[in-house]
């Protein structure tokens, strides 16, 4: 459950320097910024009136959301509003949200004014000073609300931090004198990780913290601590906690410490609880007597005790607990818990709300029907096994797991047997080894029983094998061939070593020539003598490059004789003449006068416009002066 | 959940991080290198407001050093000399002075010579008619031009009541209508708003003043009941003089000087 109470989400206040940056670059970021004296009067009034506008209106956002998102004392739980009271000073706090307010209206007022005046504006100039007498005007306002701004930054970061109480579910409050141990009664039942200390008011504020009862969830509250003197003596600290005495409904632990070790006496705690004790009413009240590891009810002196005990009336209960043996602790929550929930489903009964919902409530009970009496039935064996289990002592029950692995050689040693208890149709198959199962196929089927032997026997030959020297590398590297072959390789590596390290040095920024010239400037010998260089054999490749770069020519074997009696023999080139285009992907000639016709009316507008295509979009002189000069706009006449 | 002081309790508990106090030096020295390089990159808008601020600042800083060496600084004079039986070799010294004698009498003096406004303006701008009015349009087809309208601030009394529109020639627009005036006792140096009495001359023109404009110089005068001034002879003084400082059409209010 989330407290509506949330004080975490108001937006910082800047201090009255930022606030005044902020809203002027904002002006300055969002209107137009460029004018000139130019430019028609209108335009120039309306530039300015739209800054002044701009800035009233971004005052009076900023302003307004401060003025909203501040709780409002009034509209709060009476609590909060009492608490605020006591940390900020109720008048403080509405002067200043007020002077807010009131800054709100005047900047509103000077917005209204100057632009009246600018609708006046004659000169750039004009406007110009009125705009900045406006923004002048606004920003004074707004220098002198500095105290309030600063003011309500501090409210806003001391709210942020307030514990989230919510007034209306169940709660505890622990309250009491300083150092009776109220915090460490806290840490114990919640997870609050408070602030224990042994000197007094160690605890400055109000902590919360959250515990779970009967599937509940429960805040509990932990208080300063109280002194016994009038509300008017009380400062801050004590206040919060008289605050929450007063406004919360919740169970009350008052703490008594009997030892005294707080420093305080019995009787001045027994009259603390006598005079706060209008605050308890109408709530559940426990008088727990705490560090009773040190001091009981029954050590203390009897007149004390009588003190204690007289307390004790009227419901108030009395519980006495150690926080630091732990004992009782858990007691006295219990019975706080315990009895404001009583108290609460009591005062649910009281209300109205409460016959909405029993209305809708039934408990039906089935009435006899005769006289028989039908007792539940219990099987003859059940009843039987009942009785000798009573009998058989702890020896003849069956053995835990625990105990079997303590036998069997303790944790770590032990397996626990997973089969034990498998359900089959014959115990005998408990323990069976389960089938592995690849494909609706038992693995263990695929398996050679031999497969162990087999490899043995690979691995002896391999052996025998080995022994005999088969995988000796052969001692033949003098072999004519590969010399020669190992040697040009060499020389290849060497090369290619040579070429790279050349090419790493090489002078980019000097001109070079391009392939194309190079080639042309090399002659074949060049080639050859490359090639052996490299060590290979130039003969082919100068054999394949006389025969590809033979030049053409007329043959003495073609002459023109030849030639004419050839072609005059041959009726024409069959394949390679090029089909036409325009007919390609049609299917006959009604297509493709269909084709042609939509092609014509595509282009007509480009024909219109004397476009080259569709990609031509030049705009050309739209005026020709010599065309357009010396003419009337209307008729032929053409003189002027 | 967070709450109350934990931020301070944290700490408390668990200390700083071990390097606390060496980050913190290390950015307090850092700052001014960071401040300067933010002050050569920084332009536009941004930059005016920086160098504004950091000019403040700096004035600021000159004034404590300069308030400092003051009360060190020695400064000759020649009156103070010794009194009484001087050896020898203490003769040639000369009287020794702390700067800081420049008494805050004189000090108060200069200050008041400077602030005091004996002299009221004695020359205005020229203003001509085509600033001074803005020709109205009338007519059916708006041909007609000889309407006027006031775009400069007026007075105009209580009592007064516009003529019908056939025959009125000047309009003074109620947006640019004042009642009251920030005046300002050149003696008492303090400024109350007061209501304005009437227009006393407008040193532009006749027809100004009988227009009621309010320009710079113009002489107002001013209901003064407020300040309880008394004559000589007891009377209380509740009309006075007073002459407009600056310019209200630029700025939407007046100020006027006192005429005492």
């Amino acid at each position: 459950m989330t407290s509506i109470y949330n004080f975490k989400r108001i937006a910082p206040v800047p201090d009255s320097t930022d606030f005044l940056d902020i809203v002027l670059s904002k002006t300055q970021r969002k209107t137009p910024t460029v004018i000139h004296p130019g430019y028609k009067i209108t335009r120039i009034r309306q530039f300015y009136m739209r800054k002044v506008k701009f800035t009233q209106e971004t005052f009076d956002e900023k302003l307004r959301q401060i003025l909203e998102e501040f709780p409002v004392l009034d509209n709060v739980h009476p609590f909060y509003a009492d608490l605020m009271n006591v940390l900020y000073d109720k008048d403080h706090y509405k002067l200043a949200l007020g002077q807010i307010n009131t800054a709100k209206h005047l900047i509103d007022a000077v917005g209204k004014d100057y632009l009246r005046l600018l609708k006046f504006g004659d000169s750039l100039y004009r406007c110009k000073q009125l705009k900045r007498a406006a923004l002048g005007r606004m920003a004074t306002i707004m220098k002198r609300q500095k105290d309030s701004l600063s003011y309500l930054e501090q409210v806003r970061q001391h709210l942020a931090r307030l514990p989230s109480i919510d007034p209306n579910t169940r709660t505890l409050i622990v309250c009491g004198y300083p150092n009776v141990g109220k915090s460490s009664f806290m840490n114990k039942v919640t997870r609050a990780d408070v602030d224990v200390q042994p000197y007094a008011f160690t605890t400055k504020s109000l902590f919360v913290g959250h515990m779970d009862y009967k599937y509940l969830r429960w805040q509990v509250i932990d208080t300063p601590g109280i002194l016994d003197h009038p509300l008017e003596e009380r400062n801050t600290i004590e206040m919060q906690s008289i605050t929450a005495l007063a406004h919360l409904r919740a169970a009350v632990l008052f703490f008594v410490d009997l030892s005294e070790q707080c420093g305080y006496s019995i009787q001045d705690q027994m009259s603390l609880f006598a005079s706060i004790k209008p605050l308890f009413a109408n709530k559940p009240t426990l008088l727990v007597v705490s560090k009773t590891d040190v001091c009981t009810l029954d050590d203390v002196r009897p007149e004390e005790r009588r003190l204690v005990e007289a307390a004790c009336d009227q419901g108030v209960e009395m519980s006495q607990l150690s926080s630091y043996l732990d004992t009782g602790v858990m007691e006295t929550r219990d019975l706080a818990c315990d009895k404001l929930l009583l108290q609460r489903v009591e005062m649910k009964l009281k209300g109205n709300k409460v016959n909405s919902v029993l209305n809708k409530l039934n408990v039906a009970q089935p009435g006899r029907r005769d006289t028989v009496d039908r007792p539940a039935c219990i099987p003859t064996a059940v009843l039987e096994h009942r009785n000798t289990r009573m009998e058989t002592d702890a020896a003849e029950r069956p053995m835990l797991e625990r105990e079997l692995e303590a036998i069997h050689g303790g944790p770590g040693v032990y397996n626990v047997d997973l089969k034990k208890r498998y359900m089959l149709a014959s115990d005998e198959w408990r323990h069976d080894i389960i089938p592995e199962i690849m494909n609706g196929k038992n693995v263990a089927d695929f398996i050679d029983p031999d497969i162990e032997e087999k490899l043995a026997e690979l691995e002896r030959e391999e052996e025998r094998l080995a022994a005999e020297g088969l995988y000796d590398s052969p001692d033949d590297s003098d072999d004519e061939e590969e010399r020669r072959i190992r040697d040009v390789a060499r020389r290849i590596r060497q090369r290619k070593q040579i070429i790279a390290s050349e090419a790493r040095v090489k002078d980019v920024n000097r001109a070079t020539l391009t392939n194309k010239q190079k080639a042309a400037a090399s002659a074949p010998e060049d080639f050859v003598n490359h090639l052996q260089q490299l060590g290979l054999d130039p003969e082919t490749a100068m054999s394949t490059a006389q025969r590809i770069g033979r030049k053409r020519g007329r043959s003495e074997s073609r002459d023109p004789a030849v030639l004419m009696a050839r072609s005059s023999s041959v009726a024409a080139r069959a394949v390679s003449t090029q089909r036409d285009r325009s007919t390609m992907g049609l299917k006959n000639a009604r297509q493709k006068s269909v084709s042609d016709k939509k092609k014509l009316v595509s282009q007509r507008q480009m024909n219109l416009m004397a476009r080259a295509g569709e990609s031509d979009r030049k705009i050309g002189m739209k005026m020709p002066k010599h065309l357009v000069t010396g003419k009337r706009s209307i008729g032929t006449n053409d003189r002027r | 959940m967070p709450q109350n002081e934990y931020i301070e309790e944290s700490i408390r508990r668990h200390g700083r991080r071990l390097d606390h106090d060496e980050r913190k030096r290390k950015k307090e020295a850092r700052k001014v290198h960071k401040d300067a390089a933010f002050a050569q990159k920084v332009h536009g808008l941004k930059a005016k407001l920086y160098n504004k601020k950091r000019h403040n600042e700096k004035i600021q800083m000159k004034k404590t050093l300069k308030m400092h060496d003051e009360k060190n600084a020695k400064q000759k004079t020649d009156d103070a000399v010794p009194e009484g039986a001087v050896p020898a070799y203490l003769l040639d010294r000369e009287g020794q002075q702390r700067a800081k004698v420049l008494s805050n009498m004189l000090k108060q003096k200069r200050k008041e010579k400077a602030g005091k406004w004996n002299v009221p303006l004695p020359k205005v701008r020229g203003i001509a008619e085509d600033e001074m009015f803005r020709v109205v349009k009338t007519g059916k087809s708006k041909t007609k031009s000889w309407k006027r309208m006031v775009t400069k601030p007026t007075f105009v009394g209580d009592g007064f009541t516009r003529k019908p529109p056939k025959y009125e020639r000047f309009i003074r627009p109620m947006a640019l209508r004042y009642k009251k005036a920030n005046v300002t006792h050149p003696e008492l140096k303090a400024t109350f708003q007061l209501p304005i009495i009437g227009v006393k001359k407008n040193p532009q023109s006749p027809m100004y003043t009988q227009l009621g404009v309010l320009t710079k110089g113009t002489i107002i005068e001013v209901n003064v009941a407020e300040l309880g001034l008394v004559t000589t002879g007891g009377k209380v003084l509740w009309g006075k003089y007073a002459q407009i400082t600056n310019n209200p059409e630029n700025d939407g209010c007046i100020n006027a000087l006192l005429l005492v």
